[in-house]
C-alpha cells in the first residue's frame, strides 16, 4: 500500500501489471482507459523515454469513494518486460498490493512467461512481498491468435495453483475488465480486515469492484 | 529498500500541488492573466485555502471564471479568475488558456517527479547492489589474500621440512658408506686375524709336543740309565712326536703369524688416519696422504683386480676438517669402481700449481653423458637401478667439497671414461 490517512481519510493502493516482454501489459491498461468510466478514473500516463533504459512504465489511476467518505485510489502500473529493465520492476513493485500476471499465448512465448514469472517470485521477495499471500491473477492474453495454447491445457497446468487465471484478448477488450475485476476483489478481500472496509467504512466487496470497474455507457459525456 | 543516506523514494507516492508547482511556474501565467485585463486569479485547494494568488490594485470584480486543476485524473485544486463583467467575453478565453497552461505544466512537471523517482529508486538500487557485489568481492579477495599468505608460509614449512629431510638422508648417506667401509674393514682383519688365530692353535700343540719331549728328557735323567739307551730311546721319542717336522714349522708359522699382525695394526692405523677420530677441529691435511689412506681402508674392495695409477705430486697442506677429505675421496672412489668397466683402471692424479690444487680421479667406464653433468651432483640422481644406489654419494661429495672451500666437475677421461676434477684454492697465508 502506498499510502493510508485515516485523519485525510485516504488509501492509495498500488496494483502492477507484469509479465514478459511484449505479452500486452500496456494494451490493458490501454483498454481499461477506454473501457472504464471517466468518472472513475484518471488519465492514462505514460512514460517512454526512449532513450533511457531504465523508465519506462504506464500509470492509470482509479478513484473510489467509500459510504463513509473514505477516498480510495487506485494506481494501476505497468513494468517492462524487456530482461534489462529488471532495477525499474523491483522499483515498481514496492509495496505492490496486487499484481496481474499477463502471460502470452502464443507456445513460443511459454519459456518468457516462465523466465518472468520466476523474475517476478524473485523480485517480490527481494521487495520484501510474499508472493503467497499477495493477491494475484493471471491472464493468459492474445486468445485471438489461432496459435494459442489450448485453455484446457493452461487450466490444467495453472489449476493446482490455486491462482485465478483469466483469458483475454487485450487488443479486442476482452478479458480486460474481467481480469482488473477479479485482482481488485482479491486485494478487497486482503485489505478488508484490516482497514475495516467492510465494517468501518461501509465499502461492500461488490462495490469497491463494481465502481473500479464500471463500464462507459454510450453517450456519456466524453473527455473535455 | 531504503538508500541508507535516507534518500527514498517509493514508485507512486502521492504528492500536491505544492510539492509539483513552483512559484516561478505559476505566478507569471496568473499575472498574464492580470495583464490581459483581469482583476484577480487565483488557485485555490480543496479546503478553500489560497495556493497561488495574485490580485490588481483596483480590486476583486465578478468572478468570470472557475476550472477545476486535476492531478492524476482527481480535482485538488481550483481556478477561479476576476474581472469587470464588460470584458467577460475578452477575459473568459484568456481563464481557459490559463487553465490549459496550468494542466501543461502540472502534467509535465508531475512526469518528471516520476521519472526522477523512478530513476533515483533504480539507480539507488543498482548502487546498493553495486556496493554488496563490491563487498562480495572484498570478501573473497580477503580469503585468496588470506590463502595466499597461508600458501608462502605453507611453501617455506614444507621448504624447510625438504631440507631438513635432505640434510638427514645425506647424514644417513655418510653413515651408510662408514658402514660399507667397516664391513670392508672388518673383512680384512677378519683375514689375517683369522690365520693368526689358526697359527696360535697350531704352536699350542706343537709347545705341547715340546713339553713332552723336555719332560721326557728330565725323567731319563731320574732313570740313571746307561747313556747310549738313554740316547736311543730319546731319538726314538723324537721321532715319535715329529718334531724334526715341527720345529721346521714353528719359525714360519711365527714369521706368519707376525706379518698378519701388522697388517691388522696398518689397517687400524689407515682407519684411525682417515677417520681422524683424534682430531677435534680444523687441522692441516696431506689431500695425498688422505688418498693414500683412503686406497687403504679400500684395500680390500681393490683386491678384486682393480689397478690403480697414481701421479701424486707434493701437494702443500690445507686446513680443514680431517674427516672431510676422506668422505670426498672414498665416495669418489667407490663411484669409479661402481661405473669402471670389466677390467677396471682408476688414474688418480694430484698438482699444486701455486695458487690451486687440482686433483683428479678418473675410470675407465663409460664417462657421463654431458646432459646428465648438471645433475650428478643433486641429491637423489643416480643412474643406477632402483634399489642400488640412493643417488645420494655424489651428493655427499658436493657437500664436502663446498665446505673445504672448492669445487667438482665432471669430464670425459682423456681415455674414455669419467674424471671428477677437484679444484681447491690454496691461499697464499
Amino acid at each position: 500500500m502506498i499510502e493510508y490517512n485515516e485523519a485525510e481519510k485516504r488509501m492509495v493502493l498500488k496494483l502492477v501489471y507484469y509479465g514478459p516482454a511484449l505479452s500486452g501489459k500496456t494494451t490493458n491498461l490501454l483498454q481499461l482507459h477506454e473501457l472504464l468510466t471517466r468518472q472513475g478514473r484518471g488519465d492514462l500516463m505514460v512514460l517512454d523515454t526512449t532513450g533511457d533504459r531504465t523508465i519506462y512504465f504506464d500509470l492509470l489511476p482509479f478513484f473510489l469513494t467509500a459510504p463513509s467518505g473514505l477516498k480510495i485510489k487506485v494506481k494501476a502500473y505497468t513494468v517492462p518486460g524487456q530482461v534489462c529493465h529488471d532495477a525499474t520492476r523491483k522499483a515498481v513493485l514496492q509495496r505492490a498490493d496486487g499484481i496481474v500476471f499477463v502471460a502470452d499465448s502464443q507456445p513460443c512465448e511459454a519459456q518468457s512467461n516462465f523466465a518472468s514469472f520466476d523474475n517476478l517470485e524473485g523480485n517480490l521477495s527481494l521487495v520484501g512481498l510474499d508472493i503467497d499471500a499477495l493477491p494475484l491473477v493471471i491472464q493468459f492474453n492474445k486468445r485471438d491468435l489461432p496459435d494459442a495454447i489450448p485453455e484446457q491445457e493452461i487450466r490444467n497446468s495453472w489449476g493446482p495453483t490455486g491462482i485465478p487465471v483469466v483469458m483475454a484478448s487485450a487488443l479486442r477488450g476482452d478479458g480486460v475488465a474481467e481480469t482488473f475485476g477479479a485482482l481488485t476483489g482479491l486485494v478487497y478481500d486482503r485489505i478488508d480486515a484490516r482497514f475495516q472496509l467492510l465494517s468501518g467504512h461501509g465499502l461492500t466487496r461488490e462495490r469497491f469492484v463494481q465502481q473500479l470497474t464500471s463500464l462507459r455507457e454510450e453517450g456519456m459525456e466524453d473527455e473535455p | 529498500m531504503t538508500a541508507g543516506d535516507g534518500l527514498s523514494y517509493l514508485v507512486g507516492e502521492e504528492r500536491n500541488l505544492r510539492q509539483l508547482l513552483l512559484d516561478s511556474d505559476v505566478l507569471p501565467l496568473l499575472k498574464g492573466v492580470l495583464a490581459a485585463g483581469a482583476s484577480c486569479a487565483r488557485l485555490v485547494d480543496q479546503e478553500g485555502e489560497e495556493l497561488w494568488g495574485v490580485t490588481a490594485p483596483v480590486g476583486r470584480g465578478e468572478l468570470l471564471a472557475r476550472f477545476p486543476i486535476l492531478l492524476e485524473g482527481e480535482e485538488v485544486a481550483r481556478l477561479v479568475v476576476y474581472g469587470e463583467e464588460q470584458h467577460l467575453e475578452r477575459l473568459r478565453p484568456c481563464a481557459t488558456l490559463l487553465r490549459v497552461a496550468l494542466d501543461t505544466v502540472l502534467r509535465n512537471n508531475l512526469k518528471r517527479v516520476l521519472t526522477t523517482e523512478i530513476h533515483t529508486s533504480v539507480v539507488n538500487n543498482s548502487y546498493e547492489e553495486l556496493m554488496q557485489i563490491n563487498a562480495e568481492l572484498a570478501q573473497s579477495e580477503a580469503r585468496y589474500r588470506e590463502l595466499a599468505g597461508n600458501l608462502e608460509t605453507r611453501v617455506k614449512e614444507r621448504g624447510a621440512e625438504l631440507k631438513r629431510a635432505q640434510a638427514h638422508i645425506l647424514q644417513q648417506e655418510k653413515m651408510a658408506a662408514i658402514g660399507q667401509l667397516a664391513a670392508g674393514v672388518a673383512h680384512e682383519i677378519n683375514n689375517p686375524l683369522g690365520f693368526i688365530t689358526s697359527n696360535l692353535h697350531t704352536l699350542q700343540k706343537y709347545v705341547g709336543r715340546f713339553c713332552v719331549m723336555l719332560q721326557f728328557y728330565r725323567d731319563q735323567l731320574n732313570l740313571d740309565q746307561p747313556l747310549q739307551a738313554a740316547s736311543a730311546e730319546a731319538d726314538r721319542k723324537w721321532r715319535e712326536l715329529k718334531l724334526q717336522h715341527v720345529m721346521a714349522d714353528v719359525g714360519d708359522l711365527m714369521s706368519q703369524s707376525l706379518s698378519g699382525a701388522e697388517r691388522v695394526s696398518r689397517i687400524v692405523a689407515d682407519l684411525k688416519g682417515f677417520s681422524h677420530v683424534d682430531e677435534a677441529g680444523d687441522a692441516p691435511v696431506d689431500l695425498n696422504q688422505e688418498l693414500e689412506r683412503t686406497l687403504g681402508v679400500l684395500s680390500h674392495a681393490l683386491a678384486g683386480g682393480a689397478r690403480i695409477v697414481k701421479d701424486l705430486q707434493p701437494l702443500p697442506p690445507i686446513t680443514c676438517k680431517g674427516q672431510l677429505a676422506g668422505q670426498i675421496f672414498l665416495n669418489l672412489i667407490q663411484n669409479a669402481l661402481t661405473h669402471a668397466g670389466p677390467a677396471p683402471l682408476i688414474t688418480l692424479a694430484s698438482c699444486f700449481d701455486g695458487e690451486r690444487i687440482r686433483i683428479s680421479i678418473a675410470d675407465n667406464g663409460k664417462g657421463v653423458p654431458a646432459a646428465l653433468r648438471s645433475q650428478i651432483f643433486e641429491p637423489f640422481f643416480t643412474t643406477l637401478p632402483v634399489g642400488s644406489g640412493t643417488g645420494m654419494g655424489l651428493a655427499v661429495v658436493w657437500e664436502a667439497v663446498l665446505r673445504i672451500g672448492g669445487t667438482i666437475s665432471v669430464a670425459d677421461a682423456p681415455g674414455g671414461g669419467a674424471e671428477f676434477i677437484m679444484t681447491i684454492p690454496v691461499g697464499k697465508e
